[in-house]
């Protein structure tokens, strides 16, 4: 019994205050930002990085005099890359914390961890990664590309500017890159490439032995056709398919490559001299050449350390906190119900140029980079699109073709344009 | 600074004069495509730029296409190089540099595919260029674009080639072109035949490029090079939507369209007379469509028999893009051996493939073969000194940045490392355990949990680089389909020079003898003046040593993170039992059926791996079950039950 | 009978005791209650950490009494909330197809409400196809057999093959161990048709109790935990005292000698191992409902490892060394990883627990496994010799 008492109190207790050096006159209590990134386990290295990113950013708004007069302060706690326990602090945050926002999580299934909680305590969630779509629950704002704002244009980009004819979609055996394919094999049939001229495979994750799958892409290009490859290959297998790339000569002139998992985190562990001229797409890149970006650079390297580089969740969450702190302002209160409204609509200035805006289905339309790999592990931004709406539930696949998201008009999540009728108003995760 | 940029201006106000030796002026009237090219649109400006004749033009589209240009507010091209935030520029034409802030100025990034059209069009100039590497650059070039204009130039070049292995490739590349391009056919056949031998893929290419079809759909066979007819028999459904693609058949309805239908022909709450309540069954719809229908109120629903009928009414054929019927049938022949040949080669491939993996395996399991295989010991940390072994190797590179160098120090230091590991973890927690062999996989678990936290807490829990010099980068290449990487070679290598040493250490060495007779009978060995201590230590500690020599290795081909050791430890631990505890050879052989039957499933579902991996172990389970023992089972007293 | 056997086994009444009053005051400071001194999310850990409590007091009857260290049992743990979040996940969606289908003109077909609940389940890896996996999903009495029954028939199975060809000892643990692996790897992919890596998810809300908040639903799950621990606790308690438990305990000590005594030990074998399985699965269908989510991470040969640590560190060969090593460690470890758990200021270098938790644990395993092989339990041994002096 003992130990539960002490188990108690910690719990309640497990509150990381970052103190804010204005005085806050008009306000008996702080606003409590729940910051929800997993600080062990296996997404550490990712997420830890957007945790250091809100603290940031919180601290500069404190500095800017905090939110509607009062303090934010930041709520962090570790949900240790355990998918159950991103549940079970969601819950913590709402109830025993009690939050006005949650900023986290990094995979799609943690994501679906958390949303029945979100829904049932109406919190509020930003979710700042790129991910599958097919998904719009009313209390989460999703900052990060959908497959229209990542995967569509990286594949038009092949199809119009590299004539790429017969494509290698490469994966991670998991629900991102099963869904982006199974997005891009309808939308690529679509454009005319027949079925037989597409290549799927999927990898365990970590997989280091890219051999045979390597010499099966090089095998494509037989007909004399042109051969891509599309890679949501994610993490440390990366390595070694690139390393295998790298070994069998294969330029990126040949056979190009654009994965939409590789950043300049993951580059860092890797010779990147054979891969020149490899693409990726993003919705921001560190080399983007912009005013802003030059100082979010500097006050990031400021706050956590020369040698840390900024990426695209990063940007999200730049933009997502952003866009909450002016929706509060407007509303005039942290109320969940009424920040949400607030929201649609909102505008602020990316990182790379241009401007976001929030849209009624809860995702942001941002221009779409591609960046090829330098020799130094940074990208050369060689394309960027103008703003693309994100779209929750594609166009390209037969059953959510219908569906529509609009949360300002409709008031639905999964509204079909068909039957005109709203198929359901919380997730079913 | 302000002066730099007068005298510049002055250079750009004087240069119309001369105007038929200057490119700004071209390069000024398409600007806008220069500063954002796109591959469709491109052609016409590398057009103008080669028709100029111009010295420079050929050194600017060079410069183009390495992100070397830059263009200024005003909209003028320069040639720069940035350093921080100044420009070194050189003028175009006049080659006159200068320097300018880099704020002014916009760098132009052709893409890829622009970059390779800028490629094509430089060809004609760097073919017979002086330098090698620009007519490499230009062979390479031809090879991926490959078009008939290049036919003459190509051949044109080949006799004044110095350089005996592009002379070969020219060749090679002059053999591919006139099998698609040449004018006679007589000269294409002859081209055509001559790639019977060559496995290549660009030689497939070729030929399959020659065999293009296009599909059709006709009432009647039209005239044409027929490369087959199809029997639509074969798969109506898909034949079917090609004829209402053609617009010859009407659409066939599905479920949804028929649904869509019903609820537009609703009649006072009822469909044909049906009810709505009713609606709630297939077949109740489609007989409420087909009395719809009856009345002329929708169209006739395409059943079977009608769908058969139409197709049976149309021919299905293949067109070849190439009119002559004998270039075809010739293309076709040499490409029908060309199959066979590769498909031999794909068998060997992927042998080399397997025993690759086999040896990845086996170096994997090599250690445990003595640790567990010989005494008997079950360390679960063996996955962790593999890992400790590849992190030495990142250590020393991190110290030493010259490769080889590095590599040279890394192996045996990564020995001593895990030897002393290993020869700590016996003497402190092995040692007391050696009757209770459950409680030795328990406490090396913890080990194993601990040593794999340290990492972590070390090296962060994102992977490390541990690069191979050079030598070892890239691919032994014995044709298109047949190569693999040196560093997969290096590891068959190091897999077979272990297994040689221990065979030799176990069978022929004093130590080798007094081990063997320790783990048959520890009390006979020390009453022979054997310390069983001093050789329980010695092996183990070699056991481990390997394990971090096998790490170096591992991390080379694939990566370095502190998860390393988990993932080979249940597949070594499977190894060594699937081959026979208690002998090498088994573990060979139990290596050699994993990464064999890995690859075999592989093959038989190329699109899935972790299907093998999973089908793998399934099958590693019953073999142990119908085969405790391992294919090597031990016999006699030394099987120890 | 019962009196006999309570009177052999004073241990059994002081457990239930302890548990009933631990249920008693939980239940007290529940939000639920009104109270609210235990919060909801924290109630949900005390009744995941009962659940698995009685997988650990499982592994103990099959490794600390009858000597088969299973590094598997996880999977059949895993295999149970598989088997309930399917019907969790079908009925929940086919409330909300059907609901969402009433308004159609057209009343729904079957068929139509089929695709619909299987294009919202598998929409996401972009299928709407059921896999033959899912065929009973729709009848919870089927795939609540499913949770006993799958299990059992996987024990059953792997253990005959194994057991009839005398894989013993550390042969069987890593075959267990390979065993894990292979589910979780075979669970992990698509094509499997339990949605991969994402798993079940939404599984903390009940279909048809959708009225019901998740503070009173927590409890009750809170409730059956404690029940399903008791009633496993009985009923292992049972089997392992009088002659079954001498014998198996016999096979631990020596299985020749028990062999050469005329004993079937395979059967023993079997049984123990079948049967511990199937109180896993239990413990499994009761655990994910209160997690919310069970992916094939959960499987991973390092949780039933874990399992056999806290077996360990708890004290074999005693029931409620298991209890005891199952809660102390799972609750510490999501304490000192959840990083409430102090800093340690050395002046050189800050422990971070979040950091350094997994060395203390292993290395604690270490100590324990060479110098206390009776675990925290092995305490309890010094209270009965008082007792017997007065």
């Amino acid at each position: 019994m003992k130990l539960r008492s002490t188990l108690l109190s910690t719990l309640s207790a497990s509150v990381l205050c970052v103190a804010g050096s204005t005085a806050f006159a008009d306000c008996a209590n702080p606003i409590k930002v729940g910051v929800l990134h997993s600080l062990s386990g296996s997404m550490a290295i990712s997420e830890t990085t957007l945790k250091d990113a809100m603290l940031m950013l919180i601290e500069q708004q404190n500095a800017k005099g905090g939110l509607l007069g009062c303090e934010l302060e930041a709520v962090v706690v570790d949900p240790a890359s355990d998918w159950p326990l991103f549940a079970e602090k969601a819950r913590e945050l709402l109830t025993v914390n009690e939050v006005d926002v949650i900023f986290g999580n990094w995979t799609s299934v943690s994501r679906k961890s958390v949303l029945p909680v979100i829904e049932e305590l109406n919190g509020l969630l930003f979710y700042p990664v790129q991910y599958e779509g097919e998904e719009s629950s009313k209390n989460v704002f999703y900052t990060g590309a959908a497959p229209n704002q990542q995967a569509i244009p990286a594949t038009d980009y092949f199809l119009e500017e590299l004539g790429v004819e017969k494509f290698a979609l490469l994966g991670t055996d998991y629900v991102y890159p099963r869904t982006t394919n199974n997005i891009l094999e309808s939308y690529l049939q679509e454009k005319g490439i027949a079925a037989d001229d597409i290549f799927v495979n999927y990898t365990p994750f970590g997989q280091s032995d890219w051999a045979t799958i390597v010499a099966d892409v090089v095998a494509l290009g037989e007909d004399g056709k042109q051969v891509g490859v599309i890679s949501t290959i994610n993490g440390d297998a990366n390595i070694g398919f690139y390393k295998e790339l790298a070994a069998g000569g294969i330029s990126a002139d040949d056979i190009p490559v654009v994965a939409f998992s590789v950043g300049e985190e993951e580059l860092s562990g890797l010779d990147t001299s054979n891969l020149v001229g490899h693409l990726a797409a993003w919705n921001y890149f560190q080399s983007a050449e912009s005013d802003a970006n030059t100082d979010f650079i500097a006050t990031w390297k400021a706050f956590a350390g020369e040698e840390r580089v900024t990426n695209d969740p990063m940007e999200a969450h730049y933009i997502g906190f952003n866009m909450w702190v002016n929706a509060a302002t407007e509303a005039g209160t942290t109320d969940v119900d009424a920040v949400r409204t607030a929201m649609y609509g909102q505008e602020f200035p990316n990182l790379t140029g241009g401007t976001a805006v929030m849209l009624p289905n809860h995702h942001l339309a941002k221009p779409v980079l591609i960046g090829e790999i330098q020799a130094d592990g940074q990208f050369d931004i060689i394309s960027q699109t103008t703003e693309v709406p994100g779209d929750a539930w594609t166009d390209f696949l037969p059953a959510s073709a219908v569906l529509k998201s609009d949360w300002k008009d409709l008031g639905c999540g999964m509204y079909n344009v068909e039957t005109e009728t709203c198929v359901q108003l919380t997730s079913n995760y | 600074m302000r002066s730099a940029l007068i005298v510049l201006m002055l250079m750009i106000c004087s240069a119309p004069a001369a105007i038929a030796q200057t490119l700004q002026p071209i390069l000024q009237t398409h600007a806008a495509e220069i500063s954002k090219p796109s591959r469709r649109s491109v052609g016409e400006t590398l057009d103008a730029i080669t028709r100029s004749s111009l010295p420079q033009a050929t050194a600017f589209l060079e410069q183009w296409s390495e992100k070397n240009i830059w263009q200024r507010d005003d909209g003028v091209f320069f040639l720069g190089v940035a350093d921080g935030n100044t420009l070194a520029l050189t003028d175009i034409d006049t080659q006159a540099t200068s320097s300018a802030p880099k704020a002014n100025y916009k760098q132009l990034k052709p893409n890829g595919g622009v970059r390779r059209l800028i490629g094509t069009a430089l060809v004609q100039f760097q073919l017979i260029d002086p330098d090698l590497p620009r007519r490499e650059t230009a062979v390479a070039s031809i090879a991926r674009r490959p078009e008939a204009a290049q036919l003459a130039p190509l051949l044109a070049s080949i006799a004044a080639e110095t350089d005996p292995a592009l002379k070969v490739r020219k060749t090679q590349l002059a053999n591919f072109l006139s099998a698609r391009f040449a004018d006679e056919p007589a000269d294409r056949i002859a081209a055509i035949n001559s790639l019977a031998t060559d496995t290549s893929v660009e030689s497939r290419a070729v030929l399959n490029q020659i065999l293009l079809v296009k599909p059709g759909v006709a009432r009647t066979q039209p005239d044409g090079n027929i490369a087959a007819i199809h029997d639509p028999m074969d798969a109506p459904d898909a034949y079917y939507t090609a004829l209402i693609n053609e617009d010859l058949a009407p659409a066939k309805q599905t479920t949804a369209d028929m649904k869509r239908t019903l609820k537009s022909n609703i009649v006072d709450g009822r469909i044909a007379g049906f009810a709505l309540a009713q609606m709630n069954d297939l077949e109740t719809r489609k007989a409420a469509y087909a009395a719809l229908a009856t009345d002329g109120l929708v169209p006739v629903l395409i059943t079977e028999d009608l769908r058969d009928a139409s197709l049976n009414n149309h021919v299905f054929y293949d067109l070849y893009d190439e009119p002559n019927a004998e270039i075809t049938a010739a293309a076709h022949r040499v490409l029908g051996t060309v199959t066979s040949r590769v498909a031999t080669a794909q068998v060997a491939d992927l042998t080399l493939d397997a025993l690759s993996l086999a040896s990845i395996f086996f170096l994997a399991a090599i250690g445990l073969a003595i640790t567990f295989g010989v005494m008997g010991v079950i360390n679960m940390a063996h996955g962790e000194f593999i890992m400790m072994g590849a992190y030495t190797g990142y250590v020393v590179q991190l110290f030493v940045p010259n490769y080889t160098v590095s590599l040279i120090i890394a192996l045996p230091l990564a020995f001593a490392v895990t030897f002393g590991a290993g020869v700590v973890m016996e003497r402190l927690v092995i040692r007391r355990l050696y009757h209770r062999p459950l409680e030795t996989l328990l406490a090396t678990f913890g080990i194993s949990i601990a040593l794999q936290q340290i990492a972590k807490n070390i090296f962060g829990t994102q992977a490390r680089p541990l690069t191979s010099p050079d030598w070892l980068a890239g691919a032994w290449v014995f044709n298109d389909v047949i190569q693999i990487s040196y560093i997969r070679i290096a590891i068959f290598v190091l897999a077979l020079m272990f297994l040689g040493l221990i065979i030799y250490i176990l069978k022929r060495t004093r130590l080798g003898l007094e081990v063997r007779a320790v783990t048959q009978n520890p009390g006979m060995a020390s009453s022979m003046g054997i310390d069983p201590d001093r050789i329980n230590m010695m092996t183990f500690g070699l056991g481990s040593g390997i394990a971090g020599i096998a790490g170096v290795a591992i991390g080379l081909y694939a990566k370095v993170t502190s998860e390393m050791g988990s993932d080979y430890i249940v597949q070594s631990f499977m190894t060594v039992v699937v081959g026979g505890v208690g002998n090498v050879w088994g573990t060979l052989a139990g290596a050699a059926m994993i990464g064999f039957g890995q690859k075999g499933i592989e093959w038989l579902n190329p699109s899935n791996t972790l299907a093998a991996q999973t089908y793998m172990i399934f099958f590693v389970i019953l073999f142990i079950q119908f085969r405790p023992k391992g294919i090597v089972a031990q016999k006699g007293r030394a099987a120890g039950d | 009978m019962k009196n006999t056997f309570i009177a052999k086994n004073p241990s059994v009444l002081w457990f239930m005791l302890g548990l009933s009053l631990f249920t008693v005051i939980v239940s007290i400071c529940s939000e639920a209650a009104g109270t609210a001194l235990i919060s909801t999310s924290f109630l949900k850990t005390l009744g995941k950490t009962l659940c698995l409590c009685l997988v650990a007091v499982a592994m103990d009857v099959a490794w600390g009494y009858c000597g088969i260290l299973s590094l598997g049992h996880f999977a059949f743990f895993g295999i149970g909330g598989y088997a309930i979040g399917m019907w969790l996940m079908y009925d929940r969606t086919k409330n909300i197809v059907v609901s969402s289908l009433e308004s159609n003109i057209l009343p729904a077909t079957p068929e139509e409400i089929t695709d619909a609940i299987g294009s919202q389940i598998f929409g996401v890896v972009g299928s709407s196809d059921f896999p033959l996996i899912w065929a009973f999903s729709h009848s919870l009495t089927l795939q609540l057999l499913a949770v006993v029954l799958v299990p059992g028939l996987l024990a059953l199975v792997f253990g005959w093959f194994a057991f009839r060809s005398r894989v013993a000892g550390v042969y069987l643990s890593i075959l267990t161990q390979a065993m894990t692996l292979a589910l979780s790897l075979y669970l992990f992919q698509n094509d499997t048709g339990l949605r991969g890596n994402n798993g079940l998810s939404g599984l903390q809300n009940i279909p048809g109790l959708e009225a019901v908040s998740q503070a009173t639903l927590s409890l009750w799950f809170f409730w059956a935990s404690a029940l399903a621990l008791a009633a496993g606790y009985l009923l292992f308690a049972w089997m392992t005292s009088g002659k079954f438990g001498s014998v198996i305990r016999a096979i631990r000590d020596n299985e020749a000698r028990v062999r050469f005594l005329g004993y079937h030990v395979e059967s023993y074998k079997l049984f123990i191992f079948t049967v511990t399985a199937m109180v896993a699965g239990v413990a499994g269908a009761l655990y994910y409902p209160q997690a919310g989510i069970i992916n094939p991470a959960e499987i991973a040969p390092i949780a039933s490892i874990y399992l056999a640590v806290w077996v360990a560190i708890g004290g074999r060969g005693r029931l409620y060394g298991a209890v005891i090593g199952a809660a102390v460690v799972s609750l510490m470890s999501s304490w000192f990883t959840g990083g409430s758990a102090p800093d340690i200021n050395l002046g050189v270098y800050v422990v971070k627990w979040t950091d350094w938790w997994l060395v203390l644990l292993g290395l604690t395993f270490v100590a324990v496994t060479l110098f206390f092989p009776k675990g925290i339990g092995g305490l309890f041994d010094l209270l009965p010799r008082k007792g017997e002096r007065t």
